[in-house]
Parts: structure tokens; sequence; C-alpha cells
């Protein structure tokens, strides 16, 4: 499996019709004030979050890091309208998602939010273009004119172009997982949640996905959260949000891996 | 694995026994019952005719039930297994073979079919029993001194006991196929299309259907000269529909494609179509029972039906002569429905398990879907247009070939009356009836799975593993 930017830093063409990246990043994408969610009761009690506050600025890749049970995979889940917080407020866009109801949040989930898991990403029976256009579909509708040429635009940048025909299980870990980041870039959403992307790939094939998350957010302005343990995925971001036991503990900017490593080892220590 | 799980997945197998036996059970005695009443009637005790062709019906339509039962069952064991693949996949990596784990999965088809044989065997004797005292009371029955349970009477149960051994037999082959490192890492859906090719069963299916064809069409012609043709079409029709159903892995995907193209090109309807073709083998031992009783009912329906508008012309002078006809013939027609209906109510036992048991195995993707935002209507919608592809496609296909098998017998029959090609007679009863019953079972089998699939979280989808 190659891709022409599996390097980095990858530096593919700059494209003019897409919306550029606000400079620094303005608005928040995203709001996290005051949240908290605890699973359970009694004896079984778990605090997987205790007031946390955080902005997601527009056009930034943010890498959410920490330790197993800090409280990341839940903070993303609450962001990106997936569960309610048990207390606090979520707002997306100007969107307060807080007490939003269930179908509410299934139609911001599918015009307004895009999803990159660590596998299982695609629908066993339907095929690349099928799942690509899942979202539409269920919208009750096929992307227009616009939103067909972005669509073929990213295919072929990710070098699908080949495989549209093709089922889930004809195509590689690698493949599959650039079939879901279409998919969720298809709709030009507010927010691409990613969790994950690369727990399932090999170093080399991790690293072209993480190109490709980087490329989308530079060149299209496209807002990404990342949940990941890992600082060489976390070194592809703008910037490093870390948690620990439920709480946003540490924040740096654009870091190298080892920058990274050298925060979460501290953390660790910490704890 | 506790007991209480152990219960819930096998509950449907034994339901399924269970009914099975009862049904077996119950007709055997209420077929000695009545060949005791025969004997001591004065006119027709000399003949035994009348308690043999009741034996042989008895043991036609009992046949078709444990048939019917037999391939629910293995389609249970089938997904079941399915279900548990990484449990065996751990078994076997910790140095269990495989045949022990197959051994196993059968050992618990024997439990089951021993459970609901005795469970089927107590039911159906109560049955007759209570039913011969309410008889006898209202001077219905002579009052006899009937022996209803025998060997005989039983031996539905021993007979329930082996297929159901046999079933869970057939049902745990794809044990064979788990390796032990399923257990480690996350293994994918295997594609669909893994199914065995089965050269063997495809060639003996399609030369059981062109050999019972040609048979049909040679009674209907013969019929045309001589009534005798209806024997001959007879054969042809239980040839070729042995054929389809030795096929059923064809044309039941056919079917299935067929109609689900039928409910359009929307998302939700494309998932459900796809849903339905997804394992074609489990779809075809879950729906080839409907169709099988969907024929039969419906071979008979049109036979009749067509043989009662010949007779009302014929009779047009006698309307008397008629009615009295015509009241045999509603009378038959209701025993036989009530007779396969049995066979028809364990297959919808499998339907309801079917989709019940498809939407617990995809309760990962259920949540994809909710995720990339599925509204839990449009999931519940998905799983009941699965569940009404499958039943249309089955009463379907059932009410064609019960159409042509109908028109075949009616035709080879009053052929060489008639004198000339007589028009197919469709009751509007049938039609509605099975428009019901279709409905019906669509609702009650995607009920419950409908309200477990859109109970699912999300979140599941995010899940590791």
């Amino acid at each position: 499996m190659t891709h022409p930017t599996a390097a980095r830093p990858a530096q593919p063409a700059r494209d003019s019709s897409a919306p550029s990246a606000p400079a620094g990043g303005a608005a928040p994408v995203a709001r996290l004030a005051d949240v908290s969610k605890t699973y359970g009761r009694g004896d079984g009690r778990v605090e997987a979050l205790r007031g946390v506050s955080l902005e997601l600025r527009a056009g930034e890749f943010t890498a959410v890091m920490g330790p197993s049970g800090s409280g990341k995979s839940t903070l993303m889940h609450l962001a990106a309208g997936l569960d309610t917080a048990t207390s606090g407020q979520v707002l997306l866009g100007d969107t307060d998602i807080t007490h939003l109801d269930d179908t509410a949040l299934t139609l911001l989930r599918r015009r307004r939010v895009g999803f990159v898991f660590q596998a299982f990403n695609l629908v066993p029976t339907l095929d690349v273009t099928g799942n690509v256009e899942l979202p539409f579909r269920l919208d009750g509708r096929r992307p227009d004119a616009d939103e067909r040429a972005w669509i073929d635009r990213l295919v072929e940048t990710l070098g699908l172009g080949q495989r549209l025909g093709h089922r889930p299980h004809q195509l590689s870990g690698g493949q599959q997982q650039r079939v879901a980041i279409v998919r969720a870039l298809a709709t030009r959403p507010d927010l691409v949640f990613a969790d994950e992307p690369t727990g399932n790939l090999d170093s080399r094939t991790g690293r072209a996905v993480l190109a490709v998350l980087a490329a989308a957010s530079r060149e299209h302005g496209q807002s990404i959260a990342m949940v990941t343990h890992d600082p060489v995925a976390a070194s592809y971001a703008d910037r490093v949000v870390f948690l620990a036991d439920g709480r946003v503990v540490h924040e740096v900017g654009r870091s190298t891996p080892a920058e990274v490593s050298a925060v979460m080892l501290e953390l660790e220590a910490a704890a | 694995m506790s007991a209480r799980e152990l219960l819930a997945e096998h509950r449907p197998s034994i339901l399924v026994t269970t009914l099975a036996t009862t049904f077996g059970v119950a007709l055997v005695g209420a077929t000695r019952v009545l060949d005791q009443t025969l004997r001591a009637d004065p006119v027709a005790g000399d003949s035994a005719t009348v308690g043999q062709m009741l034996g042989v019906v008895a043991v036609v339509v009992i046949g078709i039930a444990l048939y019917v039962g037999a391939v629910v069952t293995a389609n249970t064991f089938a997904t079941i297994v399915a279900g548990r693949t990484s449990t065996i996949a751990l078994m076997r990596l910790l140095g269990s073979s495989s045949r022990q784990q197959r051994r196993a999965v059968a050992g618990e088809g024997l439990v089951v079919g021993l459970v609901g044989a005795a469970l089927g065997a107590v039911l159906g004797s109560v049955l007759v029993v209570v039913e011969v005292a309410v008889l006898v009371g209202r001077g219905t029955l002579p009052d006899l001194p009937y022996s209803v349970v025998s060997a005989t009477t039983l031996a539905p149960a021993v007979v329930v006991v082996a297929t159901t051994l046999a079933a869970a037999w057939v049902g745990s082959r794809k044990v064979l196929a788990v390796t032990p490192l399923q257990a480690i890492g996350t293994a994918q859906e295997s594609p669909a299309h893994e199914a065995p090719r089965r050269v063997l069963r495809t060639v003996v299916s399609a030369a059981l259907v062109v050999a019972g064809g040609a048979l049909l069409a040679a009674g209907v012609v013969t019929g045309l000269a001589d009534a005798t043709g209806v024997v001959v079409a007879f054969l042809g029709g239980v040839v070729s529909f042995t054929g389809v159903v030795v096929g059923a892995h064809l044309v039941m995907p056919l079917a299935l494609r067929g109609v689900g193209r039928l409910a359009g090109g929307g998302a939700v309807a494309r998932l459900a179509a796809e849903n339905a073709v997804r394992h074609p083998e489990r779809s075809t031992r879950a729906t080839v029972g409907i169709v099988i009783g969907v024929t039969l009912v419906s071979t008979l329906a049109v036979a009749l039906g067509t043989l009662r508008a010949f007779i009302e012309s014929m009779t047009a002078a006698d309307p008397e002569y008629f009615a009295e006809l015509d009241a045999l013939f509603s009378t038959t027609l209701l025993v036989v429905t009530a007779l396969v209906g049995f066979s028809a109510l364990i297959a919808a036992v499998g339907l309801v398990n079917d989709v019940s048991l498809s939407v617990l195995q995809r309760r990962r993707e259920l949540g994809l879907l909710r995720t990339l935002g599925a509204t839990a209507r449009q999931v519940r919608l998905m799983v009941l247009l699965e569940a009404a592809q499958m039943t249309v496609a089955a009463v379907l296909l059932g009410l064609l070939l019960g159409v042509v098998y109908g028109w075949a017998g009616a035709q080879s029959l009053l052929g060489s009356a008639a004198g000339e090609l007589v028009v197919p007679q469709v009751p509007v009863g049938l039609v509605v009836a099975l428009v019901v019953a279709a409905a019906a079972l669509a609702l009650v089998s995607s009920a419950v799975p409908a309200r477990r699939a859109t109970s699912v979280p999300p979140v599941v989808a995010t899940a590791v593993a």
C-alpha cells in the first residue's frame, strides 16, 4: 500500500477552490463547559469526566491524549453527540446539544459530524460508494453536483478510484480507513471525530492515514478531533490536549513525538 | 455460559421441537381414535381402507412438520454457532479440538430434542385425551374404551429426538471452520458468498424440477383425453416441488433479491434488501418452511376452486347438489389448511428466531448506522423491511407454485370432461388470508428485534474488538 503523502511532513498541492483554514483558529467549533459524566451508581460508580472545559477551534486538528481510562473517549463521545453529559454544557457550533433528544442528535451527527473509528468503520453489505454516500442517503437524498465533485476529488486523492464497487471485506485495513475518511469528509461536517484511527494499522499505513487527516485540516480548514494514545499520531495535530482522571491536565501546540511522549511520561509519573 | 443463557439460546429450538412433537403425537392419537371409531361402526367396520388412508395422510403431514422443524432447528444452531465464534475460537486456542467443540454443540441438540420431545409427548397426549372426552361428552364420538397412548403414538417423539440431533449436527458444521486465530484480534465478517457450492445438490434439484415439470406437462396433456392424467400430474407435482425444496439455496436468494428490489432504492430499503440476502443459507432455511406450507395450501385451494367453478357451471340446474359439494370442498380445505398450517407455524417460529438472532449479532453495525445518522425510526423500519422481504418472498413463491400446481391438478382431472383448457381460479379468500398472514408474520417477527435494534446505543460502534 503506497500513498503519495505517506512520509511526514506531507506537502500536497495547495487547493484554491476549497475554503482555506482560518489563521490561528478563531471561533470554537465545539465547546465543553464544566462537563461531567458518571456511569453506574453505588460501588460501580465511575466518574469518567470531572468538570472538563475545552474549546475545539475551527479549522484545527486537535489530538486528545491520555492513558486508558483517562476519559478521552468519553470526552469525544459527548462532543460528537454520541452520548449525553451528566452535567455541564456541550455546544457544537452555535447549537447547545446538551439536551437534544435522540432524533435531533442523530440528525446532527448525520449532517454536522464525521466519524473515523479504529475498526469496523464500514457497513459490510454496502460497497465503497454506498458507504461514502450513506450519510446523504440516510438524509433521503443523493450528493448534489458540488458534493459529487468534492467526493470524486477525495476518492481520487486517496487512491480509491478503482475500488468504488468493492465491499469492505475486499479492502485492506488501510483502504477501509481511507474510505471512512472520505465518508467523514464528504458532508463537509463541522467536526470530524477520529477515535484511534490508526490503532489497527501498521505504522506505515497509519502514517499515510494521519497525513490525509492533517492535509484535510491544513488545506480545507476541516476541524478534526482525534483521540489517541500514540505520540506519533498526536504529532500530526496542531494542538495536543492531555487528559488524566477525567480532567484536562495539560495542553501543548504542535509537538514532536518525543515531546508528546515526554509529557505523557511526566503525567504517568505524577499519577 | 450459564444454564440460563443456554436456555435463552435454545428456547426457540425447544419450542419448535415441542410444537412438532405435540402435533405428531396428537395427530397419531387422533388417527387411532378415528380408526377405533370406524372399526366399531357396523357399516365401515369391515373396511380397513379408510383407516389406512387416514394413517397415510397423518404420516405425510407429520413428515412435513418434522422436516420443517428440522430445517428450522438446523438454522437456529448454525446461527448460534456463528454468534459463538469467538468463544469457540478461544476454546480452540486453549487446545480443544474442533471435533470436540462440534460434539458439544450436537450434545446440546440432543438435550433440546429430548426436552422438546418429552414436553410435546405429554402435551399431545393430553390434548387428544381431553378432546376425546369433550367429543364423547357431546355425543359426537361413541363412548368406547379408547386407547390413546401407545408405542405408535409416541413414535413422533422418538423421531423428533433423532431429527433434532441430526439438525444440530448439520447446523454445527461451521464449528469446524473456526480457527484459534479468530480469538485474537478483530475478526471481520466473512464474505457472504462463502457458502458451499453444493454441486450435487444443484444437479439433483435441477433434475427433479425438469423431470417433475415434464411429468406435470404430460399429466395435463394426458388429462385432455383421460382423467387418469391427474395421477401423472400429481407425481410430477411431488417430484418437481421436491426439486424446488432441494434447490431452495438457489431459488430463495433469487426470490429475496427480486422482492428486495420492490422496496425501492432508499438507504433503508437498500440496507434491508442487502441484509436479507447477507447469509443466503440462513435466509433460505428461515423461509423454505413457509414456502412449503403456502404451496401446499395454495395448491389445494386453487385446485378445489377451479374444480368448484367447473362443477358450478355443470350443475347449474341443480343448485342443491352444488351447495352440498361446496360445503364438502370448504371442509376439506379447512382441515388441510389446519394440518399444513401447523408446519407453517413452526416455520414462522424459525423466521422470528432468525430475524431476532441476526439483529443480536449485528449490534456493532447497528451502532455504526446510528452513529452515522440513522434515526431509531430508520433502524426499526430496516428490521421490519428485512422481515417483510423474507415473508413476502416466501408467500409469493408459494402462491405462484400453488397456482401452477393447483391448475395442473384441476386441468389434468377435468381436461377430458371440459374438452378444453380450464382457467385457474385463485380464491379471493386464499389471497386475503395469505396477505393477512404475511403482514402479521412480518410484524410479529420484527417487533421484538426492532425494539432491540433501536436500543443499541451509537457508542457501541466505537468499541474496540
